[in-house]
């Protein structure tokens, strides 16, 4: 079990002093490992902009504990908050970019904190600039982009430095549809590739549906705090497909904790035609190619598989298939593969059914 | 090539971004607004600067041409501009001291010389000079190439630069000097002080007929210029000149004197006062348009100040940021206003016959107000940002 990024122990929080004196946090209780994506959801007021704020090192702990990225906050006088700081990625409502700077420039101010060298901050500042969709505005100024660019140059800026910790208040509120997708895939690939985590107070479903957990929140407590299990979806995500229609619940689940989450970045190669087939593919999120002899054949995305019919055959993989987009996926190795289509005789036969009517 | 190799890494994007450069030059209208007003404040101070300059100047000029390694003059005298004579016979005692080479008489007037415009006829008080044309006492090359004229009786040279009435910027022609008819025989470029509007130069016989005196024992000898013999120890000579002259009749340096007269000017006589006032207003005014100025761009980067402590910059930065943008901010408008003060300079000296010039002096001086207005009222903004609640930009 990692050691978890963020510890919250017992937090009361007061605004106010005397009689003016106002609780707004009751004994939250909270811990986040590495590579969670939490939403913490709750009607304006109930504090979780306060708990954000607190987890960030931004106002100073009154009572109870916080412990982030093995730090304890309570302890820390205002300079060793102000170093914290340094290892979170912030990402806020407001862009707040400098107008005088170009894109570039304010992603380099979070760069100059961190640990890049400096002959390869152009060259880091272009990647990330150039993953949220502005490669061509790098050298752009705030007021010659629109909102959703300044927005995601924020983001950049708030994740440049690689953060194992990432705050952000409602990122998405100003973007478009495609904005948003660009926001929460960068998200995803770095909960995956830093395993870092990720509370974020938002309202927006699209990014609702990609959270690992969801914390709710009323009037300062956390009313509810749910882990949504990777099983859980992807049965629903297996029942979706004619295939899989045989199974029993309870064959369905097992065959969902056997899968494994994986992430792919634009342009990977995750199967190659005539390689022998090992794995089962499960789409979550993205897109991908199907290439046969150099063609694209086919598009699959968010809901679709492939790699099954290598593995049922025995046969060389018969087609490669790419990236297109950051892509996440859930893997079955052959073997659990098999013996999920042994347990199964409506399987089997659904399958055999599908597949060598076909061939 | 350690060199050629640390910039090409510059290049490459090393230099940390030059945040309060960019603010600065990101909005040329607002860079042209701050660096006008700022530097309106720095040309009223500037002008102050310069008139100062010019007043010691101009006082200072005449002893400045003196043609003298040391000077003697009544101890008495607490400015150069009053009447104390000293007895002629000074100058022989002087003359025996080894190691002067000469010891020359220096007439001067500056309240019984009246001089009538060759214009009008209207009658004005001017300074006058007189000295023996065998016995040169100027650095003015105009006046010693007049010597030889100026053994002519009643005869004078007149300062080209005096004050436009007066009449004498002619090359020939007469006048009348105290009532005397005197021929114009060529000029020179002196220019007026504070006390003084124009200025003549005669023969000792002229100035001792102007003044209604002997011819051979003129009145008004107020200095005697000693010129030492080369290879003279100066301050041996000068110590033995203390000696051998009574004690009401003081040996000093030509630096000396001009010091002597510098320092008259700027602690007694309340003119050193009055400039001070005049820098002090100006430097006021450009504090008040520099912090409205810092005040607006602090207030409108509030957010991003914020967001920047959010993310880990300690506040010291910030203080930098806003230091470093005010200092510009001062070099913006002190370098168009520095400009154009030359041209104002010449202008007015021109026009008020000042000799206002550009000093190095003047320069730094004005640079050092100008970036210490800009640092203290951008010292009173920054309050502002270290208070800025990084918590609050969430």
């Amino acid at each position: 079990m990692p050691s978890p990024v963020v510890v919250v122990d017992g937090l009361n929080h007061f605004y106010g002093e005397g009689v003016a004196r106002n609780q707004v946090l009751f004994d939250n209780r909270i811990e986040v490992p590495p590579g969670q994506l939490v939403v913490m959801t709750g009607p304006s007021g109930a504090g979780k902009t306060t708990l954000l704020t607190l987890i960030g090192a931004l106002r100073s702990v009154q009572e109870g504990r916080i412990e982030v990225l093995g730090r304890d906050l309570s302890q820390l006088p205002p300079h060793g908050l102000v170093e914290v700081r340094r290892d979170i990625g912030f990402i806020f409502q407001m862009h707040n970019l400098f107008d005088a700077l170009t894109a570039y420039e304010n992603v380099k101010m979070a760069m100059q904190l961190g640990h890049e060298r400096p002959e390869t901050m152009r060259r880091r500042g272009m990647e990330i600039l150039d993953r949220l969709g502005l490669g061509h505005r790098i050298d752009y100024k705030p007021r010659n982009l629109s909102g959703g660019e300044r927005q995601r140059v924020a983001i950049a800026r708030a994740l440049v430095n690689g953060p194992r910790l990432v705050l952000a208040d409602e990122p998405t509120a100003a973007l478009d549809r495609e904005s948003t997708r660009k926001v929460i895939d960068l998200l995803k690939a770095t909960t995956a590739e830093h395993d870092a985590a990720v509370i974020m107070v938002t309202h927006d479903y699209r990014i609702i549906d990609s959270a690992d957990r969801l914390v709710h929140m009323v009037d300062g407590r956390i009313v509810s705090d749910v882990v949504m299990h990777d099983a859980l979806r992807i049965c629903e995500f297996l029942r979706a497909i004619d295939l899989f229609r045989a199974l029993t619940p309870v064959q369905l689940t097992n065959v969902a904790e056997k899968m494994q989450k994986r992430h792919y970045a634009v342009g990977e190669t995750i199967v190659r035609e005539g390689e022998s087939g090992e794995e089962f593919f499960l789409i979550s999120d993205g897109e991908v190619d199907v290439v046969r002899a150099d063609h694209e054949v086919a598009r699959l995305a968010r809901g679709d598989f492939f790699g099954e019919v290598a593995l049922i055959s025995g046969e060389p993989r018969n087609a490669t298939i790419l990236a297109t987009e950051p892509l996440d996926t859930f893997v079955l190795g052959k073997s659990d593969f098999q013996s999920a289509v042994e347990t199964s005789a409506p399987f089997r036969d659904q399958l055999y059914r599908t597949y060598f009517s076909r061939h | 090539m350690a060199i050629a190799f640390s910039t090409l890494a510059r290049r490459g994007g090393s230099r940390p971004v030059p945040l309060a450069w960019r603010s600065l030059t990101a909005n040329k209208r607002r860079l042209l607004r701050s660096s006008a007003g700022i530097g309106f404040a720095v040309l009223l101070m500037l002008m102050q600067l310069g008139f100062e300059g010019a007043f010691f100047n101009a006082s200072l000029q005449v002893l400045r041409a003196l043609d003298a390694d040391i000077v003697l003059q009544s101890t008495h005298k607490y400015q150069f501009a009053t009447e104390d004579p000293i007895p002629t016979s000074v100058l022989a005692s002087a003359s025996a001291v080894a190691g002067v080479a000469s010891a020359r008489p220096l007439y001067a007037d500056w309240f019984g010389l009246f001089w009538k415009d060759p214009d009008d006829g209207k009658v004005y008080l001017v300074r006058g000079f007189g000295f023996d044309p065998d016995k040169p006492v100027f650095l003015f090359p105009e006046i010693n190439a007049g010597r030889a004229l100026l053994k002519q009786q009643d005869t004078v040279l007149v300062d080209r630069r005096a004050r436009r009435f007066l009449g004498m910027d002619r090359t020939g022609g007469q006048s009348e000097l105290n009532g005397t008819k005197v021929a114009i025989v060529g000029n020179f470029a002196l220019g007026p002080d504070f006390t003084s509007d124009g200025t003549v130069v005669m023969s000792a016989a002229t100035f001792a007929a102007a003044m209604h005196g002997a011819a051979g024992n003129p009145p008004g000898m107020e200095a005697g210029l000693i010129k030492l013999s080369p290879g003279a120890d100066r301050a041996m000579v000068l110590a033995a000149l203390k000696k051998s002259v009574p004690a009401e009749i003081a040996v000093m340096t030509k630096a000396q004197l001009i010091e002597k007269e510098r320092a008259f000017q700027a602690d007694v006589s309340s003119a050193g006062p009055i400039f001070a006032i005049g820098t002090i207003v100006g430097f006021v005014v450009g504090m008040l348009i520099s912090y409205q100025i810092i005040f607006t761009e602090v207030s409108d980067q509030l957010p991003q100040y914020a967001t920047l402590k959010a993310i880990g910059y300690p506040t010291v930065y910030l203080l930098r940021v806003v230091l470093e943008q005010a200092a510009l901010n001062g070099i913006s408008g002190w370098v168009p206003a520095w400009l154009l003060s030359l041209g104002l300079y010449r202008l007015i000296g021109q026009i008020a016959l000042l000799p206002m010039r550009m000093s190095v002096e003047i320069s730094l001086v004005s640079l050092a107000l100008t970036l210490s207005m800009c640092l203290i009222s951008a010292a009173i903004a920054v309050g502002r940002v270290i208070r800025t609640d990084p918590a609050a930009v969430f």
